[in-house]
């Protein structure tokens, strides 16, 4: 690796000097307008994000509750971060036929980029308004269909908008 | 020897030779599903459009004999259209499952319909619903919907197999296939019916959703099912080995290979395999590397020269057996035997592709004794208790060996037995040494099969990266420095 060029001039104080008096400034600005000052108090204030925001992925499920998915990986061939882990089985309805058994995906490597959903024939996943993904040292930021299609938050599931079996029936 | 005209180039070909075979000459694009190198003429698809100068009407190319002066075209804008409205014809109860089809990214209706589609579909009435998930017997599986009745599966167990277990049923859009009551599809060649399947209407069972067929890579090489050795492809990604699939060659095997085969990619998988040397001494085991194991049965071997003997199965390349009866001879060993796994079934042929003698490479391992001049005894003569140290070159697929178990109780009677594996097996336990091997993916070199015919089979990638080659065990056994090559099954990215 090459060195960094010498920095042409050594006087470093004037550039500090600025650096403060804009800091200065915009703090005393902002003791006067505490009404329009640019940052919150997180955790206690939360950011209105607009209804469209790509947050933690929820697996959408049928009527009847199962999984809407049918393991085409499409979205783990999409998925740039290469995060989403799907193991196909065969379905006991023949007109299922594919379904998973394991859907996982890794939440730290996922970059929120919205491919899967995109990539996803059936609206089977999509990516909710949800963007506060904490947890402990340690915790397991691996989630599975429990976390993805039935935690507390889904109340019971998100219904999709694509029921192939109805389709099947209308002869489409 | 008439002379033709296709798509503006000339050829000259045998009498008697189809348009369609003329295409293939050419390397011509030319859309077809009924048609089949290895199978007669249907001509029930109607995709293979041609239009032939002189003639008002398109033809079908796959049963237009050519003619002298035959000048025909698939470029018309007037083939082009007709193609369209065939395949959407073919489409009209076309459940489009793609999403959850084994066959999707290699399917003939999703390749042409890129050139040929209709994009905007004029069917408006209601499809018909055939059958889903039909079970034909142990290998194949069925999805009458996705069938396009092409007849290639039909043709195929008439023609090749001539066991006839599946035909066409019923008329008009209600046709399916489908097999007879009570006779499943079950021959020992089923599963080419899944390749020649030109769309997602045949699935294997033993590949069915197991992966998306774009994970995977694939690389030509020599099935070592047995001593045809018929030539494929094997299918495999990071995660290990998934299918293998024929490849046409005409001396060996044609168009198609077995079912026995197509399992091959089995013995090869991580978890079936032998990782690291073990020495077992008081029924306690020891893990080795492999070369310092190899190291110290080349001191053991030092010491016991002249009570020494070595058994080969015909399981490896003929190049690892040059080298290793080089360096045995060296050694000064002059007992070598020959393990046959079923002597009395040696000489026995199905009649189409598989062989008694399920070894690849049996007329190899002849042919490199004799070069070094030595007598290969049957190993049913060995005596286990006039030899203080022999050295197996075990089977790759053992489960080709019924007395496997009795063999290798029968030689750890020997002072010190050494067993070399590629495959794992409680069984071997009782050999005092076991040293892991490469599979045949994992190496280069030659099998030769009954007809003399010699093939190379191709190293694709590592599975175990520690294993040996019969070569590289014979270099080890010296003392002598071996380089083991690895290579990543995810290309390059060691
Ligand atoms: S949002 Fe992007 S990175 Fe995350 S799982 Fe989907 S495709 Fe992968
Ligand atoms: S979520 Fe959608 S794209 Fe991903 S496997 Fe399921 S059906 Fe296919
Ligand atoms: S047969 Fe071909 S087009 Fe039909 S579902 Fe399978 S991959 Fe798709
Ligand atoms: S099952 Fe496949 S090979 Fe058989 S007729 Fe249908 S499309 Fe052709
Ligand atoms: S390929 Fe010619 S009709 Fe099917």
């Amino acid at each position: 690796m090459s060195r960094l060029p010498e920095p042409k001039v050594n006087w470093y104080l004037p550039a500090i000097f600025t650096g403060l008096g804009i800091t200065m400034k915009k703090m005393l600005w902002n003791l006067g307008n505490r009404s329009k000052m640019q940052t919150l108090n997180y955790p206690e204030e939360k950011y209105d994000y607009s209804p469209r925001f790509k947050g933690t992925h929820i697996l959408t499920v049928k009527k009847d509750g199962s999984l809407r998915c049918t393991a085409c990986m499409l979205c783990a061939t999409n998925c740039p971060a290469d995060c989403i882990t799907i193991i196909a089985s065969e379905h006991p309805d023949p007109t299922v036929e594919k379904y998973p058994i394991s859907y996982e995906i890794d939440m730290l490597r996922c970059v929120f980029c919205g491919f899967c959903e995109e990539a996803c024939p059936v609206d089977a996943i999509r990516m909710g308004p949800e963007w506060q993904v904490a947890g402990k040292n340690g915790s397991n930021f691996i989630y599975g269909i429990q976390d993805l299609a039935y935690r507390p938050q889904l109340k019971g599931g998100i219904q999709t908008i694509l029921d192939d079996g109805e389709r099947s029936k209308a002869g489409i | 020897m008439p002379k033709c005209t296709i798509n503006g180039k000339q050829i000259e070909v045998a009498e008697g030779t189809t348009v369609i075979e003329a295409f293939m000459k050419l390397e011509q694009n030319i859309a077809h599903y009924c048609w089949h190198p290895g199978l007669s003429v249907a001509g029930v698809c109607r995709m293979c459009m041609v239009k032939v100068e002189g003639n008002p009407k398109l033809q079908i190319a796959c049963n237009t004999k050519v003619t002298e002066g035959m000048v025909a075209s698939n470029e018309d804008a007037k083939v082009k259209e007709a193609v369209e409205w065939i395949l959407g014809f073919h489409l009209i109860n076309h459940p489009l499952d793609c999403p959850i089809c084994d066959q999707a990214g290699e399917c003939g209706l999703q390749e042409y319909y890129m050139t040929y589609g209709k994009y905007d579909p004029a069917m408006a009435e209601k499809k018909v619903k055939k059958k889903k998930v039909v079970d034909l017997g142990p290998t194949v599986v069925l999805d009458s919907e996705r069938c396009i009745l092409c007849d290639r599966c039909v043709r195929f167990t008439s023609e090749v197999t001539k066991t006839n277990e599946l035909s066409i049923f019923n008329r008009g859009d209600h046709a399916e296939v489908g097999v007879y009551q009570e006779r499943p599809l079950n021959n020992n060649y089923s599963y080419n019916v899944v390749d020649i399947c030109p769309v997602g209407a045949l699935t294997s069972k033993d590949f069915r959703f197991k992966q998306r067929v774009w994970y995977l890579k694939d690389f030509n090489t020599i099935c070592n099912g047995c001593s045809t050795g018929c030539n494929v492809k094997a299918y495999y990604n990071e995660n290990g080995f998934y299918r293998i699939k024929p490849v046409y060659n005409k001396e060996v095997n044609g168009h198609w290979m077995c079912d026995t085969g197509r399992d091959m990619y089995k013995f090869v998988n991580l978890e079936k395999r032998q990782t690291s040397a073990v020495k077992n001494v008081n029924g306690t085991s020891e893990e080795y590397s492999p070369i310092q194991a190899t190291r110290e049965i080349g001191v053991l071997l030092r010491k016991n020269v002249n009570e020494a003997a070595a058994v080969l199965t015909g399981q490896y390349t003929s190049e690892e057996y040059a080298s290793f009866f080089a360096t045995m001879k060296d050694f000064g060993i002059k007992d070598f035997y020959h393990w046959v796994n079923n002597p009395e079934k040696m000489e026995e042929f199905d009649g189409l592709l598989l062989r008694g003698d399920r070894n690849p490479n049996t007329a190899g391992l002849r042919a490199e004794a004799k070069k070094a001049n030595i007598n290969l005894r049957n190993a049913k003569d060995l005596d286990p208790k006039k030899h203080t140290l022999i050295i197996v070159a075990g089977p790759e697929v053992q489960a080709f060996y019924p007395d496997l178990q009795k063999s290798v109780d029968a030689w750890s009677k020997s002072q010190t037995l050494v067993w070399l594996s590629s495959c794992k097996n409680p069984v071997l336990f009782a050999a005092h040494w076991i040293v892991p091997m490469k599979s045949f993916v994992e190496k280069n070199g030659t099998f030769v099969n009954y007809k003399g015919i010699e093939q190379k089979i191709k190293k694709g990638t590592t599975i175990v990266g520690e294993a040996l080659s019969l070569d590289e065990f014979a270099i080890a056994i010296k003392g002598e420095r071996v380089d083991v090559e690895y290579t990543s099954p995810l290309g390059g990215l060691a």
